[in-house]
């Protein structure tokens, strides 16, 4: 961990609220992009990261520094995600947490990156983006949690095996290999869906 | 190398982690094979497309966790310091406390009548 993060870890534990919003401007976005990967549903999704720095705050005093403090609070951010996958599962009528899917094909258009100056896409093309985000994004949800997570931590997240089996507390071995399982589903999802 | 084992490997060839054996193996075998080279590309487009995924936190993010923040504790959350004088130093104001007690015990040592003392 570098000093500039030792010394904003020591500010939060001091409870400094500058410290705090520092955080939160750092790793807002990486934790947000997770969760939402993760329940697939915008409410849940600002729901459960707000509540993964919440906990940051309360549980700071508990961090030793003994790996990473983005590790650490991603560790947090998944087991919240697993708990509401959970809960959301013995919900009878919460079988659409991924209802933002179908949704997406229409309003993500609207939250890809804007076009450079003077290159504005043919709407054909973002409706196509906007239709391969909704198709992968349920490729992802096909998935059971242990090996989402893994997608969305490596493939989404862009983490490196180390920093995963950290968060997830697996052998690199075994994240390997799950995570090759996880990426032939998506591919067989894809294909099953664009051919 | 037939077309499982290829499959197996695709991971670790995309990650450029497959050790250089077996990744010669594998290239040798793809230049032969039509259907795993078409499988091999359509691995790749695959986990391409997730990289595209990343999703910003929504405008407001971070007032909103600050609103909880302060409706949970009550606003008592963040420390709030003295205004004046930074945090209220409670060793100083213990400290004049005694000297205050202090003080106020000898004067009425030295004020009592005589014959009259505390304590007796």
């Amino acid at each position: 961990m570098s000093l500039a993060d030792r010394l904003l870890i020591n500010r939060l534990k001091a409870r400094d609220e500058q410290a705090f919003n520092e955080i939160v401007r750092r790793h807002g976005d990486q934790v947000f992009s997770l969760v939402y990967r993760m329940i697939g549903s915008r409410p849940e999704a600002e729901d459960i990261a707000q509540e993964v720095f919440v906990t940051v705050f309360k549980t700071i005093d508990g961090f030793r520094g003994e790996s990473k403090f983005s590790t650490w609070l991603l560790r947090i951010a998944a087991n919240q995600c697993k708990n509401r996958i959970k809960y959301l599962a013995r919900r009878p009528a919460a079988a659409s947490a991924y209802e933002d899917v179908a949704e997406t094909a229409g309003s993500s258009a609207s939250s890809l990156p804007p076009p450079a100056q003077g290159h504005i896409d043919a709407p054909d093309v973002l409706m196509e983006a906007a239709e391969l985000e909704s198709l992968t994004q349920a490729a992802i949800a096909a998935l059971d949690d242990e090996h989402r997570l893994l997608i969305v931590l490596r493939d989404v997240e862009e983490l490196s095996y180390q920093e995963i089996g950290d968060i997830t507390g697996l052998a690199e071995g075994t994240v390997k290999s799950r995570l090759h399982r996880a990426r032939m589903a998506i591919k067989e999802h894809l294909d099953k869906h664009t051919r | 190398m037939d077309h499982a084992r290829a499959a197996e490997l695709f991971s670790d060839y995309a990650d450029g982690s497959l050790p250089p054996a077996l990744k010669a193996e594998l290239e040798q075998h793809l230049s032969a094979c039509i259907q795993c080279r078409t499988e091999l590309h359509a691995f790749r487009q695959a986990v391409g497309s997730l990289s595209r995924l990343k999703k910003p936190a929504p405008a407001g993010f971070l007032p909103s966790i600050q609103k909880q923040i302060y409706e949970r504790s009550r606003g008592r959350f963040f420390g709030k310091r003295w205004k004046l004088f930074g945090r209220i130093p409670f060793e100083w104001v213990s400290l004049a406390m005694i000297i205050a007690m202090l003080i106020y015990y000898i004067a009425l040592l030295h004020g009592a009548p005589s014959g009259v003392r505390p304590g007796n």
